[in-house]
């Protein structure tokens, strides 16, 4: 009996994480991610670090791209309209990457993102700024320079970031909305 | 024998000629891929459904919405990048289908003179071997979660 000053504290403690928020067993992916500068839709600097905070739904590509990019667009603002139903969209971030930095202005991602009503930002800048982060992602992307309207072959992963930026898991370009809502809701 | 019923015999003839060639290739679930208005490419989809006796080489496809159309096929790398290949022709032998899919063989719509918007419906024509054409009205929807 005398110990149970000792063990009180103790089980209280337990008590409240166990109340609290449920640890996401998303394993952290300390190859990928870092730290990067860019510039957003709206001609604004853009550091990563204005992402922590929040979850992010991070993905590259470009908008002269007719099949895979707008679906993953697509699919990306359909994960987010389940979010937003669940109440949950202010904590989950969208980010669209361009690697078209030529054709894809801030000006011309202001008027395309808008479109598929998921509060995505978009982020372009040099073409040296632009491959520094497609590394730090271990995204590979080549001008494809024989046709007249150019296109590119590129990798086409999605990135599931905590609110510390830390990437947390990669998913396939027809990735399973569920799936991606699921572990968003994971990490919130 | 009277011009008119000249013409008319001719157009009669021409129409004989054409309709198998029309029979031949028919279309499942087409549709397009609604874009942003802003786009400058859109991609199409559908299946392709030779339902005559001899195989059918898609030679081109055009559509009026687009300066250019190509069809493409989706190759993927061994490092897991994709790229696109142009398909300057196409294939389908007798009683076959060919499906065009998202992240697959699909059309590419390239200079759009105009984005057509959800619920429009635009009609694509598939240039055949011997100089005959198969066209389908293409739908724009946005993708559903099944479509990709």
């Amino acid at each position: 009996m005398r110990k149970l000053p000792y063990i009180l504290p103790v089980l209280l403690a337990l008590l409240v994480a166990g109340c609290g928020k449920q640890e996401s067993d998303l394993p952290v992916n300390t190859r990928l991610g870092g730290e990067f500068t860019l510039t957003d839709h709206n001609g604004e600097p853009f550091s990563q670090a204005q992402l922590k905070g929040k979850v992010s739904i991070l993905f590259f590509g470009y908008t002269h791209c007719p099949d895979i990019c707008p679906a993953v667009l697509a699919r990306v603002a359909q994960v987010y309209r389940q979010l937003q139903e669940a109440g949950e969209a202010g904590q989950v971030q969208p980010v669209f990457i361009t690697f078209d930095p030529e054709r894809d202005t801030a000006e011309h991602l202001k008027e395309y993102l808008p479109w598929f009503k998921a509060d995505i930002i978009g982020l372009t800048g040099s073409l040296a700024e632009i491959r520094e982060v497609a590394t730090q992602y271990g995204v590979v992307f080549i001008k494809d320079q024989a046709e007249q309207d150019y296109l590119f072959t590129h990798s086409d992963y999605i990135y599931l970031l905590d609110d510390q930026g830390r990437v947390r898991k990669l998913y396939p370009a027809d990735f399973t909305i569920d799936e991606v809502v699921t572990d968003a809701k994971s990490l919130l | 024998m009277p011009k008119a019923c000249f013409n008319a015999l001719l157009a009669g003839a021409v129409l004989a000629l054409a309709v198998p060639a029309h029979a031949e290739l028919t279309f499942s679930d087409p549709w397009l891929r609604a874009v942003p208005p802003v786009s400058p490419t859109m991609a199409g989809y559908a299946t392709l459904n030779n339902t005559g006796e001899d195989t059918v080489i898609i030679t081109g496809v055009s559509t009026p919405v687009a300066g250019h159309t190509m069809l493409h096929d989706v190759e993927t790398a061994a490092d897991g990048s994709r790229r696109m290949v142009h398909l300057h022709h196409l294939a389908i032998p007798a009683g076959e289908s060919l499906v065009l899919a998202p992240g697959n063989r699909h059309l590419m719509l390239m200079k759009l003179t105009q984005v057509p918007a959800p619920g429009d419906s635009v009609e694509v024509c598939f240039h055949l071997n011997g100089g005959q054409d198969a066209c389908a009205a293409f739908p724009v929807k946005r993708a559903s979660q099944s479509d990709g």
